[in-house]
């Protein structure tokens, strides 16, 4: 069940994902036609439950479309779509169909107004919140935690972008909630940005791996002093460096994926996203000098996915956050030692 | 792309009770065990702890019981070496033929040799050491010269290794050396197994380390006859042979473990309070550490399963050498303190050892660049 939503995950953007695509949608334009054969093939759904109309697809495993998506460079909120609806489904909710995004919703305040429930405040660079017809978000009400399905259209959008040029809107929200539109849902505070920087975190590791992949291929093709430049030592010295980070990443990535449900998912999505927010600083720097200029042209598909990887190291949270809250945890452990803390916050054999 | 692959290890891996007993028998062993003894890493050579390790049934283990072994899984012997390792337990006595030469010699020797030799791995009574590198053959190890001649019941061995690991106290080599003429660089060679205790004409001296310690030895062979019977694997095989001995060297926790004893000092202090730069730093040194001991679980799990994962031990033996080798750099980042052998209080001394130690990191079993090498191969790169 699970490689066949790969298969088939891995066809439909093989096929329709192309550097013209993700061009036309950093110029501004939603891929519409590639939302739809995406929605016809139900990967959005895979992680809810099949009761709520999902294809209960566990989640280590279901969350391996964020990593593929993250390799073709997917310019649509999938993996938040995919994240929203599990939440949703999770909090009894009826899904809603069409794209959903995911925000973090501390800044929100939740009011209690006559039967109903008032929100208010701002949301801060809501991943493709232009193109969504829904922000999910987590935030509390008389100290109980609540998911809400927050209708784009009743809120005020100001745009901005990432650095691939992907819409990254501030959401003013000022809206009174429909009883579809909230409901309890006992999670820890910090879940919307541990469950968005494990996102981030597959979607890098796969990215990681095309970066690496077109450079392996250019080293392979590129002509220079009579040889293809992958025969030079020091160009392949730069290509191990990457494979290491990039397998790192995936190994990280996946792990913290594997920890989803367990109590050492905080820790295993800090490992994570620090991880390989560092491993996009290297791996997209060596990526840029082995293909030369040409590389930092608009025209080669490099840059999509290099200024992918350094937009999604500074969202929900960046190295440094997550660095100082596993170190914090670390030095603050009960533990008798550094080591027993390592062995009980690597995910326990949580492999699915 | 399947360099990069490293699939998760198999559920139920953790082998928690096994783990606590390890930890209870560690807590006895080495209560007092100081940690500038702790700082040498598997370099600390004890025939008595590994004795008494073997009595616990954790050398071995994944041996066949027929040969003195406990049939236990890659992964139940990775929790023993990695707690041994987090401890700093003076492990090399075993630790080199329970890694690689006894299952080389399980997977490769005569049903004679397994049945003298393997019990005795098992039992912790024996210790091995490598006879690869020479003068002229480093990372280059088709240049080696070392030569066995065919000779009436055997073969006379002549050449000298260099860099031996504990040869003055080793009671067999595993000797990689020529046995023929052949056009193909890797063909003409053959690993034998070498009796340093029974045999005559081997001479072996001392090459002090820059830490002023004797583990390095320079071995002659002179002349030296060993019969048939020391022939390791097929005549001409010894390249291959070689090779498929790498993913056990170059996986396994001692990859990336070797400065632990400095990372539970600085932990220590930095317990007493940190500043947020402080715990960020530590958090990025614990974010390294869980993902290089997931992807070294993940080989051991493919070892487990009979495969040859040399291309991502590679990769785990390059990532974990950058690790272990810049824990002395974040260390005196973290806190101004003065590395002084020897010590003035334990910080002290175990910064200033690991600081001498880590240079060797990147040059055992494989340097930095041979590893990236291998890698760039495997990466496909025509």
């Amino acid at each position: 069940m699970e490689s066949m939503i790969f298969d088939m995950a891995e066809r439909l953007l093989r096929d329709h994902v192309s550097h013209a695509l993700r061009e036309d949608a950093a110029a501004g334009n939603c891929p519409e036609a590639l939302w739809a054969r995406i929605e016809e093939a139900g990967l959005h759904l895979a992680m809810a439950p099949e009761e709520a109309g999902g294809f209960g697809v566990p989640a280590a495993e279901a969350l391996g479309l964020v990593r593929i998506a993250g390799a073709h460079g997917v310019p649509l909120p999938l993996a938040e779509t995919l994240i929203a609806n599990a939440l949703l489904a999770q909090a009894g909710l009826a899904l809603p169909g069409g794209r959903l995004t995911i925000a973090e919703g501390e800044a929100l305040r939740l009011d209690r107004r006559g039967a109903g429930v008032h929100a208010s405040g701002t949301l801060t660079m809501v991943p493709f919140a232009r193109w969504a017809d829904r922000i999910v978000t987590l935030a509390s009400l008389d100290g109980a935690s609540q998911v809400l399905s927050l209708p784009v259209k009743g809120l005020t959008l100001t745009p901005a972008q990432d650095l691939a040029g992907m819409p990254r809107d501030d959401a003013a929200v000022d809206l009174d909630l429909g009883a579809a539109e909230i409901a309890p849902l006992d999670m820890p505070a910090g879940t919307m940005r541990a469950l968005g920087a494990l996102v981030r975190s597959l979607a890098m590791a796969g990215a990681l791996e095309t970066i690496l992949d077109l450079s392996v291929q250019y080293a392979n093709d590129r002509v220079q002093f009579g040889r293809p430049i992958g025969k030079f030592q020091a160009i392949q010295q730069y290509l191990a460096t990457m494979a290491g980070e990039t397998a790192a990443s995936r190994v990280a990535a996946e792990m913290a994926a594997a920890s989803h449900g367990t109590p050492s998912f905080a820790l295993a999505v800090a490992a994570a996203k620090s991880r390989t927010g560092e491993a996009a600083q290297t791996v997209g720097a060596l990526a840029h000098q082995i293909h030369g200029a040409i590389g930092y042209t608009q025209e080669y598909a490099l840059h999509h996915f290099t200024k992918r990887v350094w937009s999604w190291r500074d969202e929900f949270g960046t190295e440094r956050d997550w660095t100082r809250d596993l170190g914090r945890a670390a030095l603050s452990s009960p533990q008798a030692t550094f080591w027993h803390f390592i062995t009980d916050s690597t995910a326990r054999g949580a492999t699915a | 792309m399947t360099v990069t692959a490293f699939p998760p290890p198999p559920p139920g891996s953790d082998h928690d009770g096994l783990r606590q007993e390890v930890r209870a028998f560690l807590a006895e062993e080495l209560a007092g065990f100081p940690p500038e003894k702790r700082a040498e890493s598997w370099n600390g050579f004890s025939r008595d702890f590994s004795r008494k390790l073997a009595q616990r049934g954790w050398v071995g283990m994944t041996f066949p019981k027929e040969y003195g072994g406990h049939e236990r899984s890659a992964l139940e012997r990775y929790v023993v070496s990695e707690e041994l390792l987090a401890a700093g337990a003076p492990v090399i006595s075993h630790w080199i033929a329970d890694r690689q030469s006894g299952p080389l010699i399980l997977a490769k020797g005569t049903e004679e040799q397994k049945r003298r030799i393997v019990p005795r791995i098992a039992a912790g009574e024996l210790c091995f050491c490598i006879g690869m590198s020479e003068p002229d053959s480093g990372s280059d190890l088709a240049a080696t010269r070392t030569v066995a001649t065919e000779v009436e019941g055997g073969f006379r061995v002549n050449g000298t290794k260099v860099w031996t690991t504990y040869a003055h106290v080793a009671d067999y080599m595993i000797l990689f050396c020529r046995t023929g003429k052949s056009d193909d660089r890797h063909g003409g060679m053959s690993q034998f197994l070498v009796d340093l205790k029974g045999t005559g004409n081997i001479s072996i001296s001392p090459i002090i380390d820059l830490l002023g310690e004797h583990h390095f030895n320079q071995v002659t062979f002179d002349n030296t006859f060993l019969p048939t019977e020391a022939l390791l694997g097929q005549k001409g095989e010894g390249w291959s042979q070689v090779m498929s001995e790498l993913a056990f060297e170059r996986s396994g926790p001692e990859r990336f473990l070797s400065s632990f004893a400095l990372i539970e000092e600085l932990i220590r202090l930095l317990r007493e309070g940190a500043t947020e730069a402080q715990e960020a730093e530590i958090g990025r040194l614990s974010a390294h550490l869980m993902v290089l001991r997931q992807m070294s679980r993940s080989v051991a799990g493919m070892l487990n399963e009979g495969k040859n994962p040399s291309l991502q031990a590679a990769i785990v033996k390059d990532l974990g050498a950058l690790f272990e080798q810049d824990v002395p750099r974040l260390a005196r980042s973290l806190l101004s303190r003065p590395a002084v052998p020897g010590g003035r209080d334990s910080y002290a001394a175990v910064l200033a050892y690991t600081e001498l130690a880590v240079p060797s990191f990147s040059l055992r079993g494989g340097t930095r660049e041979i590893l990236r090498g291998i890698i760039a191969r495997g990466l496909g790169l025509r």
